[in-house]
């Protein structure tokens, strides 16, 4: 054990600054040519555009401490906004299960950010029990298609995607994590309609979607028919590592203080105030503790074994952090954080902060609910089986 | 000691119930929320044909009689359907203040005008820089020949938009902290330098802010005292207090009742929700905290209406345990209905982004564990 970064460590850190700084985004810039100028400088650098795909597929095979730094660096600076769900989800899936004219087709394409993927999971049935989903797809008599008819829901960013990684039911047969198949399909296209769920922070990037007899080509499965659910949950692995953004919160909690400390309270600041001071430190505390956890996970990971039970607690930490966060900051703006609809009412960082709170009660929901995860620590990790029939 | 309401508070408790029931379903009320003036005038009206709106003011100001506890019955169902007119803003707030220290000829040209609903008022107290204490008051009142001239800003006034007057607090001497030294004036919304920008809020509310720019006041726009208007100002904060209190009591039981039924009716891996433990456990702590926040809320009440000496410690009591209930509650029945609970399409959101106003409003959670504690 070594707390201290090595040489190598932190010359890699300086060069990240220096990239990070190099191409940070000037006023007045095409926001849309700097993003994609900053992804191609990024690849220039040895696959920093796609950090976690692995070297065999252009990726650059960082160390864990790498990793670490990388996240650490890029939460602090202007990067351009990316989706993951071609990038980290589908990305892996197709590199560990789809066919090498698959990954020859849709990888470099994602790569270049030049089609944006969206995930056809969840469904109004099947949500933290995604097994249980409906969504049928019929192979044709000749063996040339599949035809998919049904309904996903929480599908984000459906109305911008140009693709779909979507699961349908091929078989009733067997238990119900048997009979799915995992389909690529293009998104438009008729038979297809998006229809938008508000949510309580008052935006739009959930969707409901429906499908009407959808031709999708036998070459667009990836592996084996009702192969689908194995797929799946490796992804759902990926997913609930990504949104436990640690290094985010680790941001987020200085710009909390900050905005804490421009709060008056008496002589002082609302971070004199000895009650939310001390709600502040908790939050911290748990953060450091869970910086570190995430760090043992990531040590784990690249050593190449499976990933050790700490990693198990990461989603369940870091969307509490999350939330909290929010909460602290909706209490900071006090009573003018109830302001909505871009009005300002006291400090500039009040408007809106309830809706900031709200919009943050999903995070313990999606990707798995908290109950869900805490059941699979039950099981996985604990090693706990239940005797209920 | 008797928990009973009286006959004639159970008729009203029973009509407002049907009132609410029948006009407040979730798409009637986004409906109402989405139209100027942001509630209904018909209910408005129907309000104050019911008598509701005359309930607290004495029979001699043209009311009922009523005291906090007629307040907390019709508060109570309110909270059931998030009720939008502006009761608590004119009535238990403005009206409040009126009844309380106005003069007869404040009185006659007022109460009546509020009580049948063809005026409003509001109440403008909190400022920028104020944080939860009504006695942080800097905008000060400058002496004029024949009265004062305010200039500065008022925060979060609630229905500030649809107020005919507005019951100011400004400071007349002492310090920006001091108890003694704010006075209160009803001032004319449409008073020259006076100016108000509405907005709504995250529950749907109208709320605004009031910009005082060198506007005059005379000594007949006065209410009460010079220097002495804390008293009634805090009296008034405190019956706010046990409004909301009500409000959100019938908000919460809202809230862990439909928690309780949804989680009968949705099934996930073959099972109803409800067959899992931790979920029923957690709905069995929703239902205890409702139901010490309704033993609090009888006692705050109780203690209030009977002026008794412990009554500004209950009040303190219950608007913290209100907060924490409010959020325990709240999260809770969102994150039971899963992804549905953070939708704009069921109604549980709503009811806890109302909790989540409450609980900022007249000091939230800690500000009264701390005042409390004192």
């Amino acid at each position: 054990m070594d707390i201290e970064l090595s040489n190598d460590d932190l010359s890699f850190e300086a060069e990240v600054r220096e990239f990070l700084a190099g191409n940070a985004y000037k006023d007045g810039e095409d926001p849309n040519k700097w993003r994609m100028d900053w992804f191609e400088k990024a690849r220039e650098k040895g696959g920093w555009d796609v950090p976690k795909w692995p070297a065999k597929f252009g990726g650059p095979g960082w160390t864990p401490n790498q990793h670490y730094i990388w996240q650490k660096e890029t939460a602090r600076s202007s990067t351009p906004w990316d989706m993951p769900f071609g990038l980290s989800m589908l990305g892996p899936v197709l590199m560990a299960h789809g066919s090498e004219e698959q990954q020859d087709r849709f990888l470099p394409d994602i790569r270049a950010r030049k089609v944006n993927w969206c995930q056809g999971y969840s469904e109004p049935g099947a949500g933290s029990d995604l097994a249980s989903l409906k969504t049928k797809a019929v192979l044709s008599e000749d063996g040339s298609h599949y035809v998919v008819n049904g309904t996903k829901i929480w599908t984000t960013m459906a109305h911008i995607a140009d693709w779909i990684f979507c699961l349908t039911r091929t078989s009733d047969a067997g238990i119900k994590q048997e009979g799915i198949t995992f389909l690529l399909f293009p998104m438009k296209q008729e038979g297809i309609e998006v229809k938008p769920i508000i949510t309580l922070g008052g935006s739009h990037s959930v969707n409901t979607v429906f499908f009407t007899d959808i031709k999708v080509p036998v070459a667009n499965r990836v592996g084996a028919e009702g192969k689908g659910w194995t797929y799946a949950k490796g992804l759902l692995e990926h997913e609930r590592t990504g949104i436990a953004g640690i290094s985010n919160s680790i941001v987020a909690l200085e710009g909390l203080k900050d905005k804490a400390s421009s709060v008056k309270r008496g002589n002082g600041s609302l971070m004199d105030v000895s009650s939310f001071k001390a709600k502040v430190a908790a939050l911290e505390i748990d953060l450091m503790a869970v910086e570190y956890t995430e760090l043992r996970s990531l040590a784990t990971a690249s050593a190449g074994t499976a990933p050790g039970p700490e990693s198990s607690i990461l989603k369940l930490k870091g969307t509490d952090i999350q939330q909290r966060i929010q909460k602290l900051t909706m209490e900071a703006g006090g009573q003018f954080s109830a302001a909505w609809g871009g009005t300002n009412a006291g400090p500039d960082f009040a408007r809106a902060g309830m809706g900031g709170y709200m919009g943050s009660r999903v995070y313990t929901i999606y990707g798995g609910a908290s109950e869900v995860q805490k059941d699979i620590v039950t099981k996985k990790v604990l090693g706990i089986k239940s005797s209920k029939k | 000691m008797n928990f009973d309401l009286s006959e004639e508070q159970q008729l009203v408790s029973d009509s407002i119930e049907r009132f609410v029931l029948n006009n407040y379903g979730l798409e009637s009320r986004v409906a109402m929320v989405q139209q100027s003036p942001g509630f209904s005038l018909d209910h408005w009206k129907t309000m104050s044909e019911l008598g509701w709106l005359g309930l607290p003011f004495s029979e001699d100001d043209g009311g009922f009689g009523g005291d906090q506890l007629d307040t907390m019955v019709l508060m109570e169902q309110f909270g059931k359907g998030l009720v939008l007119e502006p009761f608590l803003a004119s009535i238990v707030l403005g009206g409040g203040v009126l009844k309380r220290v106005a003069s007869e000829s404040q009185r006659k040209a007022w109460l009546e005008v509020v009580i049948d609903g063809s005026k409003q008022l509001a109440l403008a107290y909190a400022e920028p820089e104020s944080g939860y204490e009504p006695h942080n008051v800097a905008v000060a009142g400058n002496k004029t020949n024949d009265g004062y001239t305010l200039t500065g800003t008022k925060c979060m006034v609630l229905h500030g938009k649809t107020a005919d007057a507005f019951v100011v607090s400004f400071r007349t001497s002492g310090g920006v902290v001091d108890q003694s030294g704010i006075s209160l004036a009803l001032i004319p919304a449409d008073r020259d330098g006076l100016t108000v920008q509405g907005f709504p809020t995250v529950d749907g509310l109208q709320s605004s802010e009031l910009t005082f720019n060198q506007v005059s006041i005379t000594a007949d726009d006065l209410l009460g005292e010079i220097d002495n208007g804390f008293g009634a100002l805090n009296e008034v904060i405190n019956d706010g207090i046990l409004a909301v209190a009500a409000e959100a009591l019938g908000a919460m039981e809202i809230l862990y009742k439909d928690t309780v039924a949804y989680t009968q009716a949705r099934e996930q891996f073959d099972h109803p929700l409800s067959d899992f433990q931790v979920l029923q456990h957690r709905m069995v702590e929703m239902f205890m905290e409702y139901e010490q926040c309704k033993s609090l809320l009888f006692r705050a009440t109780m203690e209030v209406a009977a002026g008794g000496d412990d009554a500004q410690r209950c009040v303190h009591a219950l608007k913290h345990l209100i907060g924490k209930a409010a959020f325990f509650v709240g999260e809770n029945a969102v994150q039971t209905h899963g992804g549905m609970g953070v939708t704009e399409e069921l109604r549980v959101g709503h009811y806890f982004k109302r909790l989540l106003v409450i609980e900022a409003q007249f000091g939230n959670t800690d500000y009264h564990l701390d005042q409390f504690s004192t």
